[in-house]
Protein backbone atom coordinates (compact mmCIF):
# COMPACT_ATOMS: atom_id res chain seq x y z
CA UNK A 1 0.00 0.00 0.00
CA UNK A 2 2.60 2.45 0.93
CA UNK A 3 5.29 1.49 -1.73
CA UNK A 4 2.02 2.06 -4.57
CA UNK A 5 1.48 5.08 -3.27
CA UNK A 6 4.97 6.47 -3.08
CA UNK A 7 5.07 5.42 -6.45
CA UNK A 8 2.27 7.12 -7.70
CA UNK A 9 3.72 10.18 -5.45
CA UNK A 10 6.80 10.16 -7.12
CA UNK A 11 5.42 9.73 -11.20
CA UNK A 12 2.93 12.23 -10.46
CA UNK A 13 6.13 14.95 -9.54
CA UNK A 14 9.06 13.51 -11.02
CA UNK A 15 7.54 11.60 -14.58
CA UNK A 16 9.51 9.39 -16.79
CA UNK A 17 12.79 10.63 -15.54
CA UNK A 18 12.13 8.41 -12.07
CA UNK A 19 11.01 5.40 -13.36
CA UNK A 20 14.74 4.15 -13.13
CA UNK A 21 14.62 5.29 -9.53
CA UNK A 22 11.61 3.55 -8.74
CA UNK A 23 13.28 0.21 -10.22
CA UNK A 24 15.83 0.74 -8.05
CA UNK A 25 14.37 1.57 -4.93
CA UNK A 26 11.59 -1.39 -5.56
CA UNK A 27 14.36 -3.76 -6.34
CA UNK A 28 16.40 -2.52 -2.67
CA UNK A 29 12.67 -2.98 -0.64
CA UNK A 30 12.41 -6.61 -2.73
CA UNK A 31 16.06 -7.81 -1.35
CA UNK A 32 15.52 -6.33 2.33
CA UNK A 33 11.78 -8.26 2.55
CA UNK A 34 14.07 -11.57 1.30
CA UNK A 35 16.63 -10.86 3.69
CA UNK A 36 14.41 -10.60 6.35
CA UNK A 37 12.65 -13.68 5.97
CA UNK A 38 15.71 -15.09 5.87
CA UNK A 39 16.64 -13.91 9.15
CA UNK A 40 13.39 -14.59 10.64
CA UNK A 41 13.97 -17.90 9.68
CA UNK A 42 17.09 -18.80 11.18
CA UNK A 43 15.87 -17.54 14.26
CA UNK A 44 13.24 -19.92 14.14
CA UNK A 45 14.91 -22.77 13.98
CA UNK A 46 17.64 -22.15 16.25
CA UNK A 47 14.80 -21.92 18.84
CA UNK A 48 13.36 -25.34 18.16
CA UNK A 49 14.57 -28.06 19.70
CA UNK A 50 15.30 -31.82 17.67
CA UNK A 51 13.43 -34.13 19.83
CA UNK A 52 10.17 -31.81 19.09
CA UNK A 53 10.46 -32.78 15.33
CA UNK A 54 7.60 -34.53 13.91
CA UNK A 55 10.63 -36.86 12.32
CA UNK A 56 12.55 -37.32 15.19
CA UNK A 57 9.22 -38.43 17.03
CA UNK A 58 8.60 -40.56 14.36
CA UNK A 59 11.88 -42.40 13.97
CA UNK A 60 11.84 -42.77 17.78
CA UNK A 61 8.39 -44.30 17.89
CA UNK A 62 8.51 -46.52 15.28
CA UNK A 63 11.68 -47.88 16.37
CA UNK A 64 10.09 -48.88 19.95
CA UNK A 65 6.76 -49.91 18.07
CA UNK A 66 9.21 -52.15 16.02
CA UNK A 67 10.93 -53.73 19.20
CA UNK A 68 7.23 -54.56 20.88
CA UNK A 69 6.17 -56.49 17.85
CA UNK A 70 9.46 -58.17 18.02
CA UNK A 71 8.67 -59.51 21.68
CA UNK A 72 5.20 -60.29 20.98
CA UNK A 73 6.03 -62.26 17.73
CA UNK A 74 8.72 -64.17 19.56
CA UNK A 75 6.19 -65.19 22.31
CA UNK A 76 4.38 -67.79 20.29
CA UNK A 77 5.91 -71.29 21.40
CA UNK A 78 7.88 -69.82 24.23
CA UNK A 79 7.36 -71.72 27.77
CA UNK A 80 5.06 -70.02 30.39
CA UNK A 81 8.11 -68.28 32.79
CA UNK A 82 9.63 -66.87 29.43
CA UNK A 83 6.59 -65.83 28.27
CA UNK A 84 5.26 -64.00 31.44
CA UNK A 85 8.65 -62.09 31.26
CA UNK A 86 8.40 -61.05 27.74
CA UNK A 87 4.96 -60.18 28.17
CA UNK A 88 5.79 -58.12 31.19
CA UNK A 89 8.89 -56.79 29.19
CA UNK A 90 6.26 -55.51 26.40
CA UNK A 91 3.76 -54.06 28.60
CA UNK A 92 6.38 -51.96 30.47
CA UNK A 93 7.65 -51.25 27.17
CA UNK A 94 4.10 -50.24 25.71
CA UNK A 95 3.77 -47.79 28.78
CA UNK A 96 6.94 -46.18 27.98
CA UNK A 97 5.81 -45.44 24.79
CA UNK A 98 2.22 -44.35 25.86
CA UNK A 99 4.18 -41.64 28.13
CA UNK A 100 6.85 -40.90 25.34
CA UNK A 101 3.41 -39.82 22.99
CA UNK A 102 1.39 -38.10 25.77
CA UNK A 103 4.83 -35.77 26.65
CA UNK A 104 4.91 -35.41 23.09
CA UNK A 105 1.53 -34.18 22.31
CA UNK A 106 2.06 -30.46 22.26
CA UNK A 107 4.08 -30.34 19.36
CA UNK A 108 2.42 -33.01 17.40
CA UNK A 109 0.29 -32.45 14.54
CA UNK A 110 -3.29 -33.68 15.18
CA UNK A 111 -2.95 -36.37 12.35
CA UNK A 112 0.22 -37.75 13.23
CA UNK A 113 -1.16 -37.63 16.94
CA UNK A 114 -4.11 -39.75 15.91
CA UNK A 115 -1.86 -42.04 13.89
CA UNK A 116 0.63 -42.41 16.76
CA UNK A 117 -2.48 -43.52 19.01
CA UNK A 118 -3.73 -45.78 16.80
CA UNK A 119 -0.76 -47.63 16.28
CA UNK A 120 -0.62 -47.87 20.43
CA UNK A 121 -4.61 -48.94 20.46
CA UNK A 122 -3.08 -51.84 17.84
CA UNK A 123 -0.33 -52.73 19.87
CA UNK A 124 -2.33 -53.24 22.88
CA UNK A 125 -4.79 -55.23 21.52
CA UNK A 126 -1.92 -57.49 19.77
CA UNK A 127 0.03 -57.72 23.33
CA UNK A 128 -3.87 -58.79 25.14
CA UNK A 129 -4.53 -61.59 22.31
CA UNK A 130 -0.76 -62.64 22.66
CA UNK A 131 -1.00 -62.82 26.63
CA UNK A 132 -4.80 -64.54 26.12
CA UNK A 133 -3.15 -66.83 24.02
CA UNK A 134 -0.26 -68.35 26.12
CA UNK A 135 -1.22 -67.25 29.26
CA UNK A 136 -5.34 -68.40 29.53
CA UNK A 137 -7.09 -66.97 32.59
CA UNK A 138 -7.43 -69.46 35.24
CA UNK A 139 -10.98 -69.71 36.74
CA UNK A 140 -11.41 -68.16 40.18
CA UNK A 141 -11.60 -70.54 43.46
CA UNK A 142 -10.72 -70.77 46.76
CA UNK A 143 -8.00 -73.29 47.91
CA UNK A 144 -8.12 -74.69 50.72
CA UNK A 145 -4.69 -74.35 52.35
CA UNK A 146 -2.79 -75.87 55.40
CA UNK A 147 -3.44 -73.81 57.88
CA UNK A 148 0.30 -71.94 59.16
CA UNK A 149 1.18 -73.63 62.11
CA UNK A 150 3.92 -70.13 63.02
CA UNK A 151 1.49 -68.20 63.83
CA UNK A 152 4.24 -66.11 66.27
CA UNK A 153 5.97 -65.08 62.75
CA UNK A 154 2.69 -63.18 61.57
CA UNK A 155 3.49 -59.56 61.27
CA UNK A 156 3.18 -57.87 64.13
CA UNK A 157 0.79 -55.24 63.70
CA UNK A 158 2.89 -51.76 63.92
CA UNK A 159 0.53 -49.22 64.90
CA UNK A 160 2.34 -46.31 65.20
CA UNK A 161 0.80 -43.85 63.45
CA UNK A 162 3.82 -41.98 61.56
CA UNK A 163 4.92 -45.25 60.01
CA UNK A 164 3.76 -45.88 56.47
CA UNK A 165 6.55 -48.53 55.19
CA UNK A 166 8.17 -48.06 52.34
CA UNK A 167 7.55 -49.27 48.96
CA UNK A 168 10.72 -51.79 48.84
CA UNK A 169 9.25 -53.87 52.08
CA UNK A 170 7.71 -55.71 48.82
CA UNK A 171 4.64 -57.54 47.93
CA UNK A 172 6.20 -61.01 48.47
CA UNK A 173 5.76 -60.86 51.85
CA UNK A 174 2.54 -60.07 51.79
CA UNK A 175 1.18 -62.55 49.47
CA UNK A 176 3.40 -65.64 51.59
CA UNK A 177 1.21 -64.09 54.72
CA UNK A 178 -2.11 -65.29 52.59
CA UNK A 179 -1.17 -69.14 53.17
CA UNK A 180 -3.46 -70.12 55.73
CA UNK A 181 -6.96 -70.96 55.85
CA UNK A 182 -9.44 -69.01 57.17
CA UNK A 183 -10.34 -69.87 61.19
CA UNK A 184 -14.11 -70.22 62.16
CA UNK A 185 -17.42 -72.64 62.39
CA UNK A 186 -20.03 -72.94 59.90
CA UNK A 187 -22.89 -74.46 59.54
CA UNK A 188 -23.91 -76.04 62.90
CA UNK A 189 -26.99 -76.87 64.39
CA UNK A 190 -27.85 -77.38 68.16
CA UNK A 191 -23.73 -77.23 69.33
CA UNK A 192 -22.43 -76.18 72.04
CA UNK A 193 -18.67 -74.90 70.51
CA UNK A 194 -15.55 -73.87 71.89
CA UNK A 195 -12.33 -71.88 70.63
CA UNK A 196 -9.40 -71.79 72.72
CA UNK A 197 -7.11 -68.70 72.64
CA UNK A 198 -4.06 -70.32 70.60
CA UNK A 199 -7.04 -70.74 67.76
CA UNK A 200 -8.00 -67.87 67.48
CA UNK A 201 -5.39 -64.91 68.53
CA UNK A 202 -4.79 -62.26 65.81
CA UNK A 203 -6.99 -64.43 63.35
CA UNK A 204 -10.10 -63.29 61.13
CA UNK A 205 -12.46 -66.00 62.27
CA UNK A 206 -15.92 -66.22 60.96
CA UNK A 207 -19.00 -67.77 62.25
CA UNK A 208 -21.48 -68.75 59.34
CA UNK A 209 -24.73 -70.77 59.56
CA UNK A 210 -25.10 -71.61 62.94
CA UNK A 211 -28.56 -72.10 64.16
CA UNK A 212 -29.69 -73.08 67.87
CA UNK A 213 -25.91 -72.76 68.83
CA UNK A 214 -23.87 -71.78 71.93
CA UNK A 215 -20.08 -70.54 71.16
CA UNK A 216 -17.49 -69.32 73.14
CA UNK A 217 -14.20 -68.13 71.88
CA UNK A 218 -11.33 -67.32 74.25
CA UNK A 219 -8.62 -64.86 72.76
CA UNK A 220 -8.35 -61.48 71.27
CA UNK A 221 -9.05 -62.44 67.55
CA UNK A 222 -8.21 -59.33 64.84
CA UNK A 223 -11.64 -59.52 63.06
CA UNK A 224 -15.20 -61.22 63.60
CA UNK A 225 -17.48 -62.26 61.04
CA UNK A 226 -20.87 -63.31 61.94
CA UNK A 227 -23.07 -64.44 59.04
CA UNK A 228 -26.78 -66.05 59.08
CA UNK A 229 -26.71 -66.90 62.91
CA UNK A 230 -30.14 -67.58 64.24
CA UNK A 231 -30.93 -67.88 67.88
CA UNK A 232 -27.48 -68.13 69.26
CA UNK A 233 -25.75 -67.13 71.96
CA UNK A 234 -21.95 -66.36 70.79
CA UNK A 235 -19.63 -64.69 73.54
CA UNK A 236 -16.09 -63.62 72.14
CA UNK A 237 -13.09 -62.21 73.92
CA UNK A 238 -11.49 -58.59 72.90
CA UNK A 239 -11.30 -58.06 69.02
CA UNK A 240 -8.40 -55.66 68.43
CA UNK A 241 -9.97 -53.95 65.13
CA UNK A 242 -14.15 -54.73 63.71
CA UNK A 243 -16.73 -57.02 64.02
CA UNK A 244 -19.20 -57.32 61.36
CA UNK A 245 -22.83 -59.22 61.71
CA UNK A 246 -25.11 -59.49 58.98
CA UNK A 247 -28.25 -61.50 58.67
CA UNK A 248 -29.01 -62.59 62.75
CA UNK A 249 -31.66 -62.79 64.40
CA UNK A 250 -33.11 -63.90 67.74
CA UNK A 251 -29.81 -64.50 69.47
CA UNK A 252 -27.43 -62.65 72.09
CA UNK A 253 -24.30 -61.63 71.42
CA UNK A 254 -21.00 -60.31 73.75
CA UNK A 255 -17.59 -59.02 73.04
CA UNK A 256 -15.26 -56.04 73.12
CA UNK A 257 -14.23 -54.38 70.02
CA UNK A 258 -13.01 -51.02 68.60
CA UNK A 259 -16.05 -50.90 66.05
CA UNK A 260 -18.61 -52.74 65.47
CA UNK A 261 -21.03 -52.59 62.09
CA UNK A 262 -24.45 -54.75 62.21
CA UNK A 263 -26.38 -55.30 59.09
CA UNK A 264 -29.78 -57.18 58.61
CA UNK A 265 -30.28 -58.16 62.17
CA UNK A 266 -33.52 -58.62 64.17
CA UNK A 267 -34.50 -59.36 67.75
CA UNK A 268 -30.79 -59.31 68.83
CA UNK A 269 -29.47 -58.56 72.13
CA UNK A 270 -25.94 -57.17 72.25
CA UNK A 271 -23.64 -56.80 75.34
CA UNK A 272 -20.97 -54.80 74.00
CA UNK A 273 -17.70 -52.93 74.68
CA UNK A 274 -16.87 -50.53 71.33
CA UNK A 275 -13.91 -48.08 71.55
CA UNK A 276 -14.94 -46.04 68.90
CA UNK A 277 -18.64 -46.14 67.33
CA UNK A 278 -21.11 -48.66 67.11
CA UNK A 279 -23.93 -48.64 63.38
CA UNK A 280 -26.92 -50.53 62.52
CA UNK A 281 -27.90 -50.79 58.99
CA UNK A 282 -30.83 -52.59 57.66
CA UNK A 283 -31.73 -53.60 61.35
CA UNK A 284 -34.47 -53.96 63.66
CA UNK A 285 -35.04 -54.81 67.28
CA UNK A 286 -31.30 -54.75 68.00
CA UNK A 287 -30.45 -53.63 71.66
CA UNK A 288 -27.54 -52.81 73.46
CA UNK A 289 -25.78 -53.58 77.14
CA UNK A 290 -22.45 -53.22 78.53
CA UNK A 291 -20.50 -56.37 78.16
CA UNK A 292 -20.50 -58.24 81.32
CA UNK A 293 -18.96 -61.88 80.37
CA UNK A 294 -16.00 -62.56 81.85
CA UNK A 295 -13.84 -65.46 81.65
CA UNK A 296 -10.26 -66.04 83.52
CA UNK A 297 -7.68 -64.66 81.02
CA UNK A 298 -9.93 -61.26 79.58
CA UNK A 299 -7.49 -59.12 81.26
CA UNK A 300 -4.42 -60.66 79.03
CA UNK A 301 -6.62 -60.98 76.08
CA UNK A 302 -7.47 -57.13 76.66
CA UNK A 303 -3.91 -56.26 76.41
CA UNK A 304 -3.26 -57.92 73.38
CA UNK A 305 -6.20 -56.64 71.57
CA UNK A 306 -4.57 -53.30 72.80
CA UNK A 307 -8.55 -51.74 73.11
CA UNK A 308 -9.11 -49.72 75.99
CA UNK A 309 -11.17 -51.25 78.52
CA UNK A 310 -11.53 -47.87 80.37
CA UNK A 311 -13.56 -46.69 77.16
CA UNK A 312 -16.86 -47.94 75.95
CA UNK A 313 -18.70 -46.12 73.97
CA UNK A 314 -21.63 -49.17 73.97
CA UNK A 315 -24.70 -46.86 74.08
CA UNK A 316 -23.53 -44.49 70.94
CA UNK A 317 -25.33 -46.50 68.44
CA UNK A 318 -25.23 -44.77 64.96
CA UNK A 319 -28.23 -45.93 62.40
CA UNK A 320 -27.99 -45.23 58.81
CA UNK A 321 -31.35 -45.59 58.23
CA UNK A 322 -31.64 -42.80 60.50
CA UNK A 323 -30.39 -39.78 60.05
CA UNK A 324 -32.65 -37.48 61.89
CA UNK A 325 -30.92 -35.67 64.47
CA UNK A 326 -33.01 -35.22 67.90
CA UNK A 327 -35.31 -38.16 67.67
CA UNK A 328 -33.71 -41.72 68.51
CA UNK A 329 -33.87 -44.14 65.89
CA UNK A 330 -36.59 -46.55 66.87
CA UNK A 331 -34.49 -49.71 65.42
CA UNK A 332 -32.40 -50.34 68.25
CA UNK A 333 -32.96 -49.23 72.16
CA UNK A 334 -31.03 -50.32 74.89
CA UNK A 335 -31.88 -52.92 77.53
CA UNK A 336 -33.05 -51.75 80.78
CA UNK A 337 -30.69 -52.63 83.90
CA UNK A 338 -32.61 -55.05 85.22
CA UNK A 339 -33.54 -56.58 82.19
CA UNK A 340 -29.85 -57.03 81.29
CA UNK A 341 -28.11 -60.57 81.97
CA UNK A 342 -25.57 -61.16 84.45
CA UNK A 343 -25.12 -64.54 84.52
CA UNK A 344 -23.48 -66.23 81.35
CA UNK A 345 -22.61 -69.69 82.68
CA UNK A 346 -23.47 -72.48 80.52
CA UNK B 1 -4.11 -24.65 20.81
CA UNK B 2 -6.73 -26.31 21.38
CA UNK B 3 -9.07 -26.13 24.50
CA UNK B 4 -7.95 -29.65 25.70
CA UNK B 5 -4.41 -27.79 25.38
CA UNK B 6 -4.95 -24.66 27.30
CA UNK B 7 -6.85 -27.48 30.61
CA UNK B 8 -3.80 -29.50 30.55
CA UNK B 9 -1.49 -26.12 31.09
CA UNK B 10 -4.09 -25.14 33.23
CA UNK B 11 -3.91 -28.24 35.46
CA UNK B 12 0.02 -28.35 35.11
CA UNK B 13 0.33 -25.02 37.01
CA UNK B 14 -1.43 -25.98 40.03
CA UNK B 15 -0.60 -29.87 40.25
CA UNK B 16 -3.82 -30.96 41.80
CA UNK B 17 -5.38 -34.31 41.67
CA UNK B 18 -8.35 -35.66 42.88
CA UNK B 19 -9.13 -38.90 44.17
CA UNK B 20 -11.70 -40.99 45.09
CA UNK B 21 -11.77 -43.51 47.18
CA UNK B 22 -14.35 -45.93 47.67
CA UNK B 23 -15.54 -49.55 48.56
CA UNK B 24 -17.70 -51.58 50.48
CA UNK B 25 -18.02 -50.85 54.44
CA UNK B 26 -15.61 -52.23 56.71
CA UNK B 27 -12.76 -52.59 53.66
CA UNK B 28 -10.98 -49.90 55.72
CA UNK B 29 -10.91 -46.65 53.51
CA UNK B 30 -10.93 -44.49 56.48
CA UNK B 31 -7.86 -46.54 57.50
CA UNK B 32 -5.93 -46.22 54.85
CA UNK B 33 -6.83 -42.27 54.69
CA UNK B 34 -5.63 -41.76 58.07
CA UNK B 35 -2.20 -43.73 57.73
CA UNK B 36 -1.44 -42.37 54.49
CA UNK B 37 -2.02 -38.97 56.46
CA UNK B 38 0.01 -39.90 59.69
CA UNK B 39 -2.62 -40.21 62.12
CA UNK B 40 -4.04 -42.18 65.13
CA UNK B 41 -5.80 -45.62 63.55
CA UNK B 42 -7.23 -46.86 66.37
CA UNK B 43 -10.07 -44.47 67.13
CA UNK B 44 -12.05 -44.55 63.53
CA UNK B 45 -15.40 -45.03 63.61
CA UNK B 46 -17.44 -46.64 60.34
CA UNK B 47 -17.71 -43.26 58.37
CA UNK B 48 -21.44 -41.68 58.34
CA UNK B 49 -20.96 -39.09 55.39
CA UNK B 50 -17.74 -38.69 53.93
CA UNK B 51 -14.31 -37.32 54.80
CA UNK B 52 -11.77 -35.28 52.68
CA UNK B 53 -8.07 -34.40 53.18
CA UNK B 54 -5.71 -32.53 51.10
CA UNK B 55 -2.45 -33.37 51.59
CA UNK B 56 0.97 -32.71 49.56
CA UNK B 57 2.72 -35.47 47.99
CA UNK B 58 5.63 -35.60 45.72
CA UNK B 59 5.04 -32.01 44.79
CA UNK B 60 1.47 -32.85 43.91
CA UNK B 61 -1.60 -31.46 46.07
CA UNK B 62 -3.99 -34.05 46.56
CA UNK B 63 -7.16 -33.94 47.19
CA UNK B 64 -8.69 -37.29 48.73
CA UNK B 65 -12.30 -38.10 49.04
CA UNK B 66 -13.23 -41.05 51.64
CA UNK B 67 -16.54 -41.62 51.28
CA UNK B 68 -18.84 -44.08 53.25
CA UNK B 69 -18.99 -47.47 51.91
CA UNK B 70 -22.63 -48.62 53.90
CA UNK B 71 -25.11 -50.13 51.56
CA UNK B 72 -27.51 -47.03 52.22
CA UNK B 73 -24.49 -44.43 51.32
CA UNK B 74 -23.33 -46.30 47.81
CA UNK B 75 -26.25 -44.58 46.15
CA UNK B 76 -24.76 -41.36 47.45
CA UNK B 77 -21.23 -42.06 45.81
CA UNK B 78 -21.90 -40.39 42.03
CA UNK B 79 -22.41 -37.22 43.71
CA UNK B 80 -18.66 -37.38 43.87
CA UNK B 81 -17.87 -38.38 40.81
CA UNK B 82 -17.48 -34.92 38.93
CA UNK B 83 -13.34 -34.41 37.47
CA UNK B 84 -12.08 -37.89 39.52
CA UNK B 85 -8.55 -38.01 38.55
CA UNK B 86 -7.85 -41.40 40.28
CA UNK B 87 -10.43 -43.78 41.42
CA UNK B 88 -8.92 -45.67 44.79
CA UNK B 89 -11.44 -49.05 45.18
CA UNK B 90 -10.22 -50.45 48.40
CA UNK B 91 -11.16 -54.56 48.86
CA UNK B 92 -10.99 -56.36 52.12
CA UNK B 93 -9.04 -59.40 51.02
CA UNK B 94 -10.52 -61.56 53.89
CA UNK B 95 -14.01 -61.24 53.30
CA UNK B 96 -14.57 -63.93 51.13
CA UNK B 97 -18.43 -63.86 51.27
CA UNK B 98 -18.76 -60.53 49.70
CA UNK B 99 -16.05 -60.58 47.17
CA UNK B 100 -18.88 -61.14 44.64
CA UNK B 101 -20.88 -57.98 45.98
CA UNK B 102 -17.46 -56.16 45.19
CA UNK B 103 -16.94 -56.98 41.80
CA UNK B 104 -20.74 -55.95 41.17
CA UNK B 105 -20.15 -52.83 42.84
CA UNK B 106 -16.61 -52.10 41.20
CA UNK B 107 -17.85 -53.15 37.41
CA UNK B 108 -21.03 -50.53 37.60
CA UNK B 109 -18.96 -47.98 38.74
CA UNK B 110 -16.35 -48.64 35.94
CA UNK B 111 -19.44 -48.17 33.46
CA UNK B 112 -19.78 -44.52 34.71
CA UNK B 113 -19.41 -41.92 32.51
CA UNK B 114 -18.41 -39.71 34.70
CA UNK B 115 -15.56 -41.58 36.08
CA UNK B 116 -14.26 -42.64 32.15
CA UNK B 117 -10.81 -40.92 32.32
CA UNK B 118 -9.98 -41.89 35.76
CA UNK B 119 -7.34 -44.67 36.69
CA UNK B 120 -8.24 -46.98 39.03
CA UNK B 121 -6.02 -48.13 41.49
CA UNK B 122 -7.64 -51.43 43.69
CA UNK B 123 -6.12 -51.91 47.17
CA UNK B 124 -6.37 -55.94 48.21
CA UNK B 125 -6.21 -54.12 51.95
CA UNK B 126 -6.02 -55.93 55.17
CA UNK B 127 -2.89 -58.56 54.24
CA UNK B 128 -1.79 -58.72 57.56
CA UNK B 129 -4.68 -60.84 58.50
CA UNK B 130 -4.01 -64.69 58.05
CA UNK B 131 -6.55 -65.74 56.19
CA UNK B 132 -6.48 -62.88 53.67
CA UNK B 133 -6.63 -63.49 50.13
CA UNK B 134 -3.73 -62.47 47.88
CA UNK B 135 -3.52 -60.12 45.63
CA UNK B 136 -3.77 -62.31 42.36
CA UNK B 137 -6.92 -64.24 44.22
CA UNK B 138 -8.46 -60.62 44.15
CA UNK B 139 -7.78 -60.12 40.71
CA UNK B 140 -9.25 -62.77 39.47
CA UNK B 141 -12.26 -62.21 41.82
CA UNK B 142 -13.32 -59.13 40.74
CA UNK B 143 -12.27 -60.50 37.04
CA UNK B 144 -9.90 -57.15 36.59
CA UNK B 145 -8.15 -58.45 33.64
CA UNK B 146 -11.37 -57.54 32.04
CA UNK B 147 -11.24 -54.12 32.26
CA UNK B 148 -9.98 -52.38 29.16
CA UNK B 149 -11.53 -49.06 30.06
CA UNK B 150 -9.07 -48.05 32.68
CA UNK B 151 -5.77 -47.87 33.46
CA UNK B 152 -5.62 -50.05 36.52
CA UNK B 153 -3.32 -52.01 38.80
CA UNK B 154 -3.73 -53.72 42.26
CA UNK B 155 -1.59 -53.52 44.81
CA UNK B 156 -1.46 -55.80 48.18
CA UNK B 157 -1.60 -54.02 50.62
CA UNK B 158 -1.76 -53.11 55.08
CA UNK B 159 -3.66 -50.03 55.96
CA UNK B 160 -3.11 -50.72 59.72
CA UNK B 161 0.66 -51.74 59.25
CA UNK B 162 0.96 -49.23 56.70
CA UNK B 163 2.46 -51.62 54.36
CA UNK B 164 2.55 -50.63 50.43
CA UNK B 165 0.35 -47.74 50.89
CA UNK B 166 3.44 -45.61 49.24
CA UNK B 167 3.72 -47.65 46.51
CA UNK B 168 -0.06 -48.21 45.85
CA UNK B 169 -0.49 -44.22 46.36
CA UNK B 170 2.84 -43.87 43.77
CA UNK B 171 1.93 -45.57 40.62
CA UNK B 172 -1.38 -43.72 40.67
CA UNK B 173 -0.18 -40.05 40.80
CA UNK B 174 2.63 -41.19 38.14
CA UNK B 175 -0.25 -43.01 36.16
CA UNK B 176 -2.43 -39.52 36.58
CA UNK B 177 0.69 -37.47 36.16
CA UNK B 178 1.44 -39.18 32.53
CA UNK B 179 -2.00 -38.42 31.27
CA UNK B 180 -2.90 -35.02 32.71
CA UNK B 181 0.56 -33.22 32.91
CA UNK B 182 2.34 -33.00 29.73
CA UNK B 183 5.82 -32.07 30.30
CA UNK B 184 7.03 -28.66 28.44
Amino acid sequence: MDAAAEISQESGFTGESGAARIQERLQKRHQERIDDAERRKEAKESRSVAEEKGDYFFGTFNKERESIEDILSSCSGADRAVLTQKLEEATAKLLQLQKFLSDSTMFLKPYDLRQAQAALQKLQTSLTETREEGLPKKKFAFRTRTKAKDKSSAPEADTSPDAVTPAESGTSEVDGSAASVQCGISNMDNQCLTKTAEEIQKQDVLLSHLTNCKVHLFGAPSTLHLKHIDSCEILCGPVSSSVFIDQCKNSTLAFPCQQLRTHNTTDTQVYLHVTSRAIIEDCRGVSFAPFSWSYPTLEEDFAVSGLDQNLNNWSQVDDFNWLAAGTPSPNWTVIPEGDRRTSWDP
Amino acid sequence: MGLLTILKKMKQKEREMRLLMLGLDNAGKTTILKKFNGEDVSTISPTLGFNIKTLEHRGFKLNIWDVGGQKSLRSYWRNYFESTDGLVWVVDSADRLRLEDCRQELSSLLQEEMLAGATLLVFANKQDLPGALSKEAIKEALALDQIKSHHWCIIGCSAVTGENLLAGVDWLLEDIAARIFTTD
